[in-house]
């Protein structure tokens, strides 16, 4: 009983998730997107705090700029064809950035969210997922380069 | 092999303390503690979207979580053969002061700015405990204990027993939104706002904060305390309800139903591990509790 291999490291293949590594590669995909956003950013449709429903969010909270956009939503056409550059994510997928610096979120089969920052609850939208998120880190911290994923992406603490 | 104890933490020697503590951080200079935290991160699958979820928001968090800690408890014993895992009972020892804290264990809560640990074998300034794989950008153990800027407290024995008191395992759809069953109500996931949301297993995860609010929870040492004890309700459970308190779902749930190849029956295998729920259920002849 009890007897088993070892969890195996990095090199080693798994009997995983497919759907989880692929998110993972996606949140890298994302971190490169991010990086040639301020060319993007001016295209994002504004929407006013509170509009939780819409499809894009681009706010300042507790001093952090919170923006994120629903993959199915219809952005400019300039913006479609970068996301499909970069091959799209899910449909109804959330991009959110913390301050330029991408925030992972989940999705629980209830249609609520939570984000890595946050993994232990979950927020009825998006937008409350990323500012609970901020409240989380508080002042002093500030997510990673690559997001959610720890070292997966290459990119360490 | 004679089954080894596992120990309340309030209830280890001096000398047990500081022979835990060592071999927690020869496992992480050593490298091996950095992968836990990473499979931790990779099988955290959420019940919104596709694919086999193993560790949490379905049957299979007990016994995916029973085999993890294993894995570390024989990391740490590779090192020092007479370690072995305590638990943290958060139903008795419920302050910023208990055993878990204590300067020669865990160390206590982060400082205000930025969370970070200053006290005890983890602080970052003692430069044993450096955080490679994390949400935020810091290297150091982070922690908010009690939560002070919206303070929470920990789960009562009448919220623990509330989850013991359910006869059934596990019930249909097998996630976070199942409304009866001892594994969900015990892993805390609820419905709607506010703090009746978060339960149990969940919630002593926020009451910790920092690190263990996050994916990188298992960063923080108190991650394998907290297991431990959740385990242990898994045992009390059984043995409360007796021969028939049996892991569910027995078999794959029908084609045509939404959680089929999303979750693990009781003679599936339960990856990263070659092993079943059902060769999981009993820990007696590995190690008991005290």
């Amino acid at each position: 009983m009890f007897v088993s291999r070892e969890p195996q490291g990095p090199e080693g293949p798994r009997a995983c998730s497919g759907t989880r590594r692929d998110a993972l590669r996606a949140l890298c995909v994302s971190a490169l997107a991010l990086a040639v956003v301020p060319v993007v950013a001016a295209a994002w449709p504004r929407h006013e705090r509170g509009g939780d429903e819409a499809p894009t969010f681009d706010e300042t909270y507790q001093g952090r700029r919170l923006r994120g956009m629903k993959a199915d939503a219809g952005g400019a056409d300039h913006l479609d064809h970068m996301a499909q550059a970069l091959r799209a994510p899910l449909q109804g997928q959330w991009h959110v950035t913390v301050d330029g610096r991408p925030l992972h979120l989940m999705r629980r089969a209830d249609g609520t969210y939570l984000s890595m920052v946050d993994h232990y609850r979950s927020y009825p939208t998006a937008l409350e997922a990323a500012r609970a998120a901020v409240d989380e880190l508080g002042p002093g911290r500030r997510l990673t380069v690559a997001g959610g994923e720890g070292g997966r992406g290459g990119v360490h603490a | 092999m004679v089954a080894y104890t596992r120990k309340d933490v309030s209830t280890l020697t001096r000398g047990e303390r500081r022979r835990f503590v060592g071999a927690l951080l020869e496992v992480k200079r050593r490298g091996e503690y950095d992968e836990f935290v990473r499979t931790h991160i990779e099988y955290y699958v959420s019940d919104g979207e596709k694919g086999l979820r193993t560790a949490h928001m379905a049957p299979s968090f007990l016994p995916w979580h029973r085999r993890f800690l294993l894995d570390l408890e024989e990391a740490l014993q590779r090192v020092d053969p007479s370690v072995t895992l305590p638990y943290w009972d958060w139903t008795r020892d419920r302050t910023t002061a208990g055993a878990p804290w204590s300067e020669d264990l865990l160390g206590g809560t982060g400082r205000p700015f930025d969370q970070r640990v200053m006290t005890g074998p983890f602080a970052y300034d003692n430069g044993e405990w450096i955080i490679r794989e994390s949400v935020t950008d810091g290297d150091f153990l982070t922690r908010d204990l009690g939560r002070r800027r919206e303070p929470l407290s920990l789960p009562t024995r009448q919220d623990l027993d509330a989850a013991l008191a359910d006869p059934v395992y596990d019930v249909s759809p097998w996630n976070s939104t199942s409304a009866k069953g001892f594994r969900n109500k015990l892993e805390g996931w609820g419905s709607g706002r506010g703090p009746g949301s978060w339960r149990n297993h969940n919630r002593v995860h926020r009451w910790v904060g920092g690190h263990m609010v996050g994916g990188a929870s298992v960063n923080d040492p108190v991650f394998w305390l907290h297991h431990a004890f959740v385990d242990l309700c898994w045992s009390r459970w059984q043995q409360r309800h007796g021969a028939g308190a049996r892991y569910l779902p027995a078999r794959p749930p029908r084609v045509g139903d939404a959680q089929r190849g999303q979750v693990v029956a009781r003679h599936e295998t339960l990856p990263p591990w070659d092993l079943t729920p059902d060769q999981l259920e009993d820990h007696s002849g590995v190690y008991r509790y005290a």
